[in-house]
């Protein structure tokens, strides 16, 4: 699982159901989470995961689009499996893994040091940890 | 409100251990005592029914039902008690069953009304099945109209469909009455369907005690979807890796990254969690 450590900026509820923001390193990140543990408070300091497969990617990308969570990232490492591409991505200080199928990496002709976008989706992220 | 602060040596299968356990309960809770078997669930039960002797205090209300003084008699207790097993009499009918601990007709009739037993009050009880003696048992412990309901893992022998229906009886009684209510259980649903609050011992002492919800769903940072079960193999996939797990009788497959996979060994027990916005139902 690829894991961020970031800080709570704000929590919105209604009922059960919250939006969480984050700062990871001057980023925004949010995160769609029914109850939270008491300890998710404004200021605390966790650990974010989400799944490689959670991870999309866009190259050249322009528009609006619904992903709340948007990191301008660096490609580092390619590896393409026969269905299957694992794109290791730098994100500031962290680097993330996205699985996508090797057909849309071959369309995009992702290679290393690619300036790409990767998306997570708001209710693709999670807390693991409280630090 | 019930005070119950209890301390008592056991002589546990594998240890002696000590009892000691302080909380207190407040009026129209139901309560469900959970935990393994032989950390002193039961014994707590027979304790505070007066059926076993112990250091401590016990009040109920304004009563004293135990102190250094004072060891209230079982049958001065106001105390309803359902076992697993029935204890009826055989020799009398349900109707005769439920007089003999209070002659008090209207308050029988309207029981075996909520439990829909109307229509076998005459009926010996060992002709009953399990689910309808139980729901006997049950209406006789409510004769006395107790201060406190006593249920030890009561429905634990029943098939789930009798489970079901009998959880219904007990909410609706416990809606009527309000009668304050222990039960030790080790069902989660069925704990989550009565109780709102549980209590989780270990070894003799109080390890968790919150509302059920919160100590039901054993979840970790904001993953609400969680069930243990043992790691069985690994095996690569193209890029990916693929965990195979057993959870109960069920295995189910997990995409996993190379990095987790350095840290997982066969056999480990692994907890395995998504966010609730994941899973689908079908039925």
């Amino acid at each position: 699982m690829n894991t961020l450590v970031a800080h709570v900026k704000e929590i919105k509820s209604v009922e059960n159901l919250n939006i969480v923001k984050f700062d990871f390193e001057g980023v925004t990140l949010s995160m769609m989470s029914l109850e939270l543990p008491e300890s998710v408070k404004v200021g605390a300091k966790v650990k974010l995961g989400t799944k490689a497969t959670h991870i999309a990617i866009a190259k050249g990308f322009s528009g609006e689009v619904s992903y709340s969570n948007q990191l301008h990232v660096k490609i580092i490492h390619v590896d393409n499996g026969e269905l299957l591409s694992s794109i290791k991505l730098q994100a500031e200080s962290t680097s993330l893994e996205s699985i996508i199928t090797r057909d849309s990496s071959d369309r995009m002709n992702l290679h290393v040091d690619d300036e790409v976008t990767a998306f997570i989706k708001a209710n693709e992220l999670s807390i693991v940890e409280v630090l | 409100m019930i005070h119950i602060a209890i301390n008592k040596k056991l002589h546990g299968a594998s240890a002696d251990m000590q009892l000691d356990v302080n909380f207190e309960i407040k009026d129209g809770d139901f309560v469900a005592l959970s935990g393994k078997s032989g950390s002193g669930k039961t014994t707590l039960l027979r304790i505070l029914a007066g059926l076993e002797e112990a250091n401590g205090i016990i009040h109920v209300e304004e009563e004293i039902w135990l102190d250094n003084n004072i060891c209230k008699a079982v049958q001065k207790r106001e105390i309803g008690f359902v076992f697993q097993d029935y204890a009826l009499f055989d020799n009398m009918s349900v109707l005769q069953n439920l007089l003999y601990v209070k002659k008090d007709l209207v308050l029988a009739n309207h029981l075996l009304h909520v439990t829909e037993l109307t229509e076998l009050k005459d009926r010996s009880p060992s002709t009953l099945s399990g689910g309808q003696k139980q729901r006997v048992a049950l209406c006789r412990a409510m004769m006395k109209r107790p201060k406190i309901l006593l249920l030890d893992e009561p429905l634990s022998a029943l098939d789930p469909v009798m489970r079901s229906k009998l959880q219904n009886e007990i909410i609706a009684l416990h809606k009527e009455f309000k009668t304050t209510t222990i039960m030790v259980s080790h069902d989660p649903s069925e704990i989550y369907r009565l109780s709102n609050r549980v209590l989780v011992l270990e070894d003799g002492k109080i390890i968790n005690d919150g509302s059920t919800k919160d100590v039901l769903l054993r979840t970790k940072g904001s993953q609400k979807f969680s069930f243990e079960g043992e790691l069985l193999e690994i095996k690569k996939v193209d890029v990916i890796f693929i965990a195979i797990i057993a959870i109960g009788q069920q295995l189910v497959e997990v995409v996993v990254g190379e990095d987790e996979t350095k840290n997982l060994n066969i056999g480990d027990v692994v907890n395995v969690s998504t966010k609730a916005f994941s899973p689908t139902i079908t039925q």
